[in-house]
């Protein structure tokens, strides 16, 4: 475990830093951005659309408009080449739940004094997480025969963006909600309820920049602490780094890092492709675990990712 | 792809559960807010809209609102309360800066400013002080388009012309009745009621139906 929680600390930021934007950009003194998480314009010039709610909108009888389409072409394009990284670096209700997670850290702390157990991150509770697909497409149903975009009326995730730039407004109780909610079941909204999620997982899953794993030293480490961190509760060792997979391929992983902040031996790595692994400090006395260089780089992909994707829980 | 996964078997489940509601969603009456210019029909509309906000960050003048999410599925969807803030027309501009803002079609571009179809301003002679023997031309001269939308006739009485009134509501907020005497009927509600004057001559005495759907709109939401 590192001592600063760099890539914690780097996603939260990030994340506060994009809803400041959004505020402050938008204040009638600079006015270069304009508009909340379902549909933005940054200097009057670049579109920035939800594709949820602009899929919805479509759905529920308006047309599609040159704005939408580059806005929406954006955030796919990012998604299609980096994952699921609004999930794990933007969203901001993102922000306020994993926010949220420390508070129930602390809390834990102060009730039962000394140190907490590991958070309930990997067999706690939960709603199962195909559960969100349910979601996403109940919302597509609304659309399509009400002729309502609910996600973008009433999603916290909007309700917060809106209630940040607009005002402050009373459907901040579902947050609130939500937050209390998430001290029983850790970020069940991200793992199992969030339709945007849903759909950036499905976009995401075969991105470019992707948690990789470094053959030699899978298999080594048994800690779990990756486990225990990850705020999606994927079970990276259990499922990827003991199965000597070359990359954590979970459609939920949405790139935050906080796994790589929790990893003492550098097993993890987030990046674009699997080579260049710095192996300067590999301890060389031990054999590499799971898979020689060599199987990794000609038909290792394929074979080794397919009992990791079998055993992956599918959503 | 193989057999269905579970996470399609949840989608395409979601997808009957949403299609159900949507089902009473869709019966369920929609409200009769004043939407801004260029604003498509209200069902089409609550649908288009996408609910970011940027015509009411637009407006030169703010006159738009945001529902609150009070509103329920509107939440987010703009809105005017004309007697406080009406459409000025963007003093200046050439077009609607909500409608060149909007990234969506729910706002549709209009060729001219008199196509603007938001509502219609309706005189409530109960109300009017012309009636009461005041003398009173407020409304005809915050009108846009004097003679045009609104008329004095006989004894000074101002008379609207639906098919050219845009429902700007500037003569509801310079009335100075209290409660105002020229209320704004929006145009989904206009339609709605059948028993709107469709004739060309100025209405004066409006259908008592449509005069207290405008006065019951009139509280801001």
């Amino acid at each position: 475990m590192r001592a600063w929680r760099v890539w914690t600390w780097s996603h939260r930021v990030t994340a506060a830093l994009f809803l400041a934007l959004l505020v402050v950009g938008s204040s009638p003194d600079l006015a270069f951005v304009r508009g909340s998480t379902t549909a933005t314009s940054y200097f009057s010039l670049i579109p920035f659309t939800d594709p949820l709610a602009a899929l919805e909108s479509v759905l529920a009888g308006g047309q599609l408009t040159t704005d939408m389409v580059l806005g929406v072409g954006l955030l796919l394009a990012v998604t299609l080449a980096l994952g699921p990284v609004f999930c794990g670096w933007l969203c901001p209700l993102g922000l306020v739940l994993d926010l949220n997670q420390e508070l129930r850290r602390l809390g834990q702390r102060l009730l039962r004094g000394k140190r907490s157990p590991p958070p309930a991150t990997v067999s706690g509770p939960g709603l199962p997480r195909g559960l969100k697909f349910m979601v996403l497409g109940s919302l597509l149903g609304v659309a399509m025969v009400g002729r309502l975009p609910v996600f973008s009326a009433v999603s916290p995730i909007h309700t917060i963006t809106r209630a940040a730039v607009f005002g402050a407004d009373v459907a901040l109780l579902s947050v609130w909600l939500l937050m209390v909610v998430e001290w029983f079941l850790p970020r069940t909204w991200c793992r199992s309820l969030c339709p945007l999620g849903a759909l950036y997982s499905v976009i995401g899953r075969r991105s470019l920049l992707a948690l990789r794993i470094d053959p030699h030293r899978a298999g080594q480490s048994r800690c779990q602490r990756c486990e225990v961190a990850c705020p999606m509760g994927i079970a990276v060792m259990t499922d990827f780094t003991l199965r000597s997979a070359s990359r954590v391929d979970h459609p939920d992983c949405n790139r935050c890092g906080t796994c790589l902040d929790a990893c003492p031996r550098s097993v993890l790595r987030l990046g674009f492709g699997h080579t260049d692994m710095a192996h300067d400090s590999l301890d060389k006395t031990k054999p590499p675990g799971g898979v020689t260089i060599n199987g990794e780089q000609s038909s290792g992909e394929a074979s080794l990712q397919a009992p990791a994707r079998s055993r992956a829980p599918a959503p | 792809m193989p057999a269905p996964t579970r996470r399609q078997l949840f989608f395409i489940l979601g997808l009957g559960l949403g299609a159900g509601m949507g089902l009473s969603a869709q019966a369920s009456d929609r409200d009769g807010h004043l939407r801004p210019p260029g604003a498509i029909d209200e069902n089409d509309f609550a649908g288009a809209c996408i609910r970011c906000g940027q015509c009411v960050q637009a407006c030169p003048v703010d006159c738009l609102s945001l529902s609150p999410s009070s509103a329920g599925l509107l939440a987010g969807t703009p809105f005017l309360t004309p007697r406080e803030a009406p459409c000025e027309l963007c003093p200046g501009l050439d077009e609607p800066a909500c409608i060149a803002a909007c990234p969506t079609d729910a706002l549709r571009p209009v060729d001219d400013w008199k196509d603007i179809a938001m509502g219609t301003a309706v005189v409530n002679p109960d109300l009017c002080l012309v009636w009461q023997g005041v003398i009173c031309r407020s409304c005809w001269h915050a009108c846009p388009f004097p003679d045009e939308a609104i008329s004095l006739g006989e004894k000074g009485r101002p008379g609207v012309h639906a098919e050219v009134c845009i429902g700007c509501g500037l003569c509801d907020r310079a009335c100075l009745a209290e409660p105002g005497a020229i209320p704004i009927v929006p145009a989904s509600q206009w339609i709605a009621e059948p028993a709107a004057p469709a004739e060309a001559t100025p209405s004066t005495a409006a259908p008592a139906a449509a005069t207290d759907a405008a006065t019951d709109d009139e509280a801001p939401r």
